[in-house]
């Protein structure tokens, strides 16, 4: 970047509301130096810096890839408007947070893809960087775009934009992928070789090398590689020995608050419960831990080198570690006299355990978190969300005799086979969390009773048993919230829901195909940018989006799919199989529930690779 | 026993709130492992404080800060580790023993030396400064909770003087009156009959009663 380029960012900063999100230079930030040869890779968040950097993943890339010789990773995350506004008014680019270089100057520019409506983030990241959106229009001296995380799994709504997916986990595949773009630039290697040689590596997908074809009524009719070589399914990464995979013992220290400001100690990734709503539950499959002795020793470094005064674990299920209280109390004994807290996030009610409770409150009195998801046990079931209303009823109990006043319980509506009854549910179990505060002996509760009754809209998703659901159509939501709004007016519950549209695109989003992207393309040409930010969702624009590019919205929302239909992301093998899914659908729509697979298979489909699942 | 800490805020982080910078060096002080006091209660934090919370915008060159301690430590051992857990743009300059009964730092502080680095053109501003000087009052507002409070904000300003393009000021900073510097350069080009032009200012130094710097008192 020129001198007068970084003399208008020292600008633009004045003007900005929150100028701390672009300075970089945070404790425990990487800055190397860049020697001839170097690969330059801009990691992307396409969301505000304060989210981003309460991401682990990014964290966990950004160490692994700075620790590789002849490979630099520096930050970029999507501006607040008034930054958009200066960048174009002064014709500055979108910089990295590390050395201030324009993202053009990349040679490999990723995005993490962690939520569906901050797709046009990365358009707006991407022009705002000086990158062409489009992959076709790049050229030889232009940054090879990739993206992975979760959206991943679907990638066809990107597939305009990207150059190359990666599927599963990062850690290994990231850097093989940096060092195959670096190895062959360095050979001179043709943009067009490099993505062929990067569509050879398990896990990754290049989308100029396929091709689909559709029916009459907009279905799929075939989707097949178009260039010799590719592969015909495109299987996830899967690191296997998470135990010994890299972690980082630095993490960013922001000076600005963020949203998790704290060590998070990823003790376990994927997840044996099978609730059939949940995408991250089949994907992170299987199950894998890191042991005591692992995470005493990074909970060691970690609060050595970030100075931070909490730690919080994190895993889809962290009552569903083996070992949960000791953990707890030995993190508790090691860090008591450096005054560092412990706090447990989004436990299951199911695995709460009182003891544990008493434990965190020893240190720190957050709020408890419960997800009932459904509000009568025949719902439960037929999504296979494993707790009866006796395991709530106590942990609440629990949580109130010991001192807890405030409960959060998270609901969905629009679930399949949902019903009057089933709303009704919702707000006769937030009644009888109330009451259970009243029976608690006034001495003994603390005062100020705050239940908060969180309503998301179900969306479904790519690869999950819910996958050919039609979502509610937005008129039934309404009325659904409307009812809902009614009946939870009681005295200290508290009701949250969800905007009914932003859940409509995103069912849209997360289970459309390749014409996905130029509605994406139109609704960002029209002012569409920071969606989730209920002040600049621009709900008529992405309708009008959806008109120009002559695609109905409903056809991917509300629509109930057909078993034989060809799905989008069929061609992705997460390692659970569709067969698994289907079966699952069915046993979910006679209400039948699924165990818990730890230690008794249901042959989701993961042990046809050998040795991937031992739980 | 408490430790003065005279420290610099790089200009990467003349954007950081003083809040923000407090949480900083408390992790810096936590990471450092040196003896300092912790609070009681649930969430123990170290009680430092500032001698004077640095404007957001503005880097500074000798900021001070006071932390209780547990035990003694020589000064420049507690520098070096300090030193050692801070990220680059904030360093330590040097340390200072100070008895428990002195006043607080931040009671001693009474004016604060700045230096503007200029971004637009600012040769008629800086040609103005003798003239702008020689007034005996220059009507200022200030904003309170109350609304907009008109000042004269001559007597706040003890120096006022260019070098090389810069431009340095001497203003007070105390409970009884303070200068603010961007409230001097809006002054000024107000006078001068320009636009403020954009400039980066920073904090050289604190100032006791009698001009000496803070720390060395
Ligand atoms: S392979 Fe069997 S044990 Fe492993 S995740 Fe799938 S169902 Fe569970």
């Amino acid at each position: 970047m020129s001198l007068s380029d970084l003399m208008l960012i020292e600008r633009l900063l004045d003007e900005v509301e929150k100028p701390a999100r672009y300075l970089g230079g945070e404790m425990n930030a990487i800055i190397k130096e860049k020697q001839p040869g170097d690969l330059r890779f801009a990691f992307c968040f396409p969301d505000t810096y304060e989210i981003a950097m309460s991401h682990l993943g990014m964290k966990i890339l950004y160490d692994i890839l700075n620790a590789q010789p002849h490979i630099i990773c520096e930050r970029v995350c999507m501006p607040w408007v008034d930054m958009i506004e200066g960048l174009r008014r002064e014709q500055v680019s979108l910089f990295s947070l590390e050395t201030r270089t324009s993202l053009h100057a990349f040679d490999i520019v990723g995005f993490t893809l962690q939520y569906e409506m901050s797709f046009t983030n990365i358009l707006e990241m991407l022009d705002l960087g000086g990158i062409k959106q489009r992959n076709e229009d790049r050229g030889e001296s232009d940054p090879i775009v990739v993206a992975g995380g979760p959206n991943a799994a679907n990638p066809e709504p990107l597939s305009m934009f990207i150059d190359a997916f990666m599927m599963g986990d990062g850690e290994s595949l990231i850097v093989e992928l940096s060092q195959t773009v670096r190895t062959m630039r360095q050979t001179g290697a043709r943009r067009e070789e490099i993505l062929y040689a990067l569509s050879k590596i398990e896990g990754v997908y290049v989308p100029r090398f396929y091709e689909a074809a559709y029916n009459k009524d907009g279905t799929l009719a075939c989707f097949s590689p178009n260039r010799q070589g590719a592969p015909e399914s495109v299987r996830k990464r899967i690191e296997l020995d998470l135990e010994n995979a890299p972690y980082p013992t630095g993490f960013l220290v922001p000076y600005t608050q963020i949203i998790h400001d704290r060590i998070v100690l990823e003790i376990m990734r994927g997840c044996t419960r099978g609730c059939r709503f949940c995408q991250a539950g089949m994907l992170y499959r299987p199950v894998r831990e890191r042991s005591l002795d692992r995470l005493y020793g990074l909970a060691e470094k970690l609060v050595q080198n970030t100075g931070y005064e909490e730690i919080s674990l994190s895993s889809l299920s962290s009552g569903d570690y083996p070992c949960l209280e000791e953990l707890i109390q030995g993190l508790m004994e090691r860090f008591r006299e450096k005054r560092v807290s412990v706090s447990l996030p989004s436990m299951r009610l199911d695995s709460l355990v009182k003891q544990s409770l008493e434990e965190t409150s020893q240190v720190k009195k957050s709020g408890l978190t419960l997800a009932p998801e459904a509000g009568t046990q025949r719902l439960r079931d037929v999504i296979n969300k494993g707790v009866t209303e006796e395991d709530l009823m106590r942990a609440v109990t629990d949580a109130f005799e010991s001192g807890w006043s405030a409960v959060k319980l998270y609901f969905m509506i629009g679930l399949p086979t949902e019903t009057q009854e089933d709303l009704e549910g919702i707000a006769d179990l937030a009644k009888k969390v109330v009451d259970c505060y009243y029976r608690v002996p006034k001495q003994q509760r603390a005062p100020g009773l705050r239940v908060t009754v969180s309503v998301s809209t179900f969306v479904p998703k790519p690869f999950t048993p819910f996958q050919w659901f039609g979502q509610d159509d937005l008129e039934t939501i309404r009325g659904k919230q409307a009812f809902l709004r009614d009946r939870l007016r009681i005295k200290g519950v508290q009701f949250n829901w969800h905007d009914a549209e932003l859940s409509f695109l995103e069912a849209c989003v997360a289970r459309g195909d390749r014409r996905m992207g130029e509605v994406i393309l139109a609704a960002w040409r029209s002012g569409c940018r920071l969606d989730s930010w209920r002040e600049h969702f621009k709900f008529a624009n992405w309708l009008k989006a959806f008109e120009e590019c002559g695609l109905d919205p409903a056809f991917y929302a509300n629509r109930l799919r057909e078993y034989s239909e060809i799905l989008p992301w069929s061609f992705v093998d997460i390692g659970v199989t569709g067969k698994y899914l289907q079966l699952e659908d069915e046993r979910a729509r006679a209400g039948i529930v699924t165990p818990d697979c730890r230690g008794d298979c249901q042959g989701c489909g993961l042990r046809r690779f050998e040795g991937v699942c031992t739980a | 026993m408490k430790m003065w800490v005279v420290f610099s805020v790089g200009q990467r982080l003349r954007h950081i709130g003083h809040l923000d910078l407090m949480r900083a060096m408390q992790r810096a002080l936590r990471r450092s492992g040196l003896d300092v006091c912790y609070s009681q209660g649930f969430s123990p934090h170290i009680n430092l404080s500032l001698a004077s919370p640095l404007p957001v915008g503005m880097a500074g060159d000798r900021e001070v800060m006071e932390v209780p301690m547990q035990s003694l430590i020589p000064p420049e051992t507690f520098k070096q580790r300090l030193n050692d857990a801070l990220p680059i743009a904030l360093r330590v300059i040097s340390c200072h023993h100070r008895p428990d009964d002195e006043q607080a730092a931040m009671a001693q502080v009474c004016a604060a030396q700045y230096v503007f680095e200029f971004m637009d053109d600012a040769d008629r501003l800086l040609a103005g400064v003798p003239e702008y000087l020689k007034r005996v009052s220059i009507p200022a507002i200030r904003k309170s909770k109350k609304g907009d409070v008109a000042f004269d904000i001559r007597p706040l300003i003890f120096n006022l003087f260019t070098k090389e393009g810069k431009l340095y000021a001497t203003l007070a900073l105390s409970q009884t009156g303070t200068a603010k510097p961007l409230t001097v350069l809006e002054t000024l080009a107000d006078f001068v009959g320009i636009p403020t032009p954009r400039a980066i200012a920073t904090r050289t130094g604190l100032l006791t009663s009698c001009f000496g710097p803070l720390e060395a008192i």
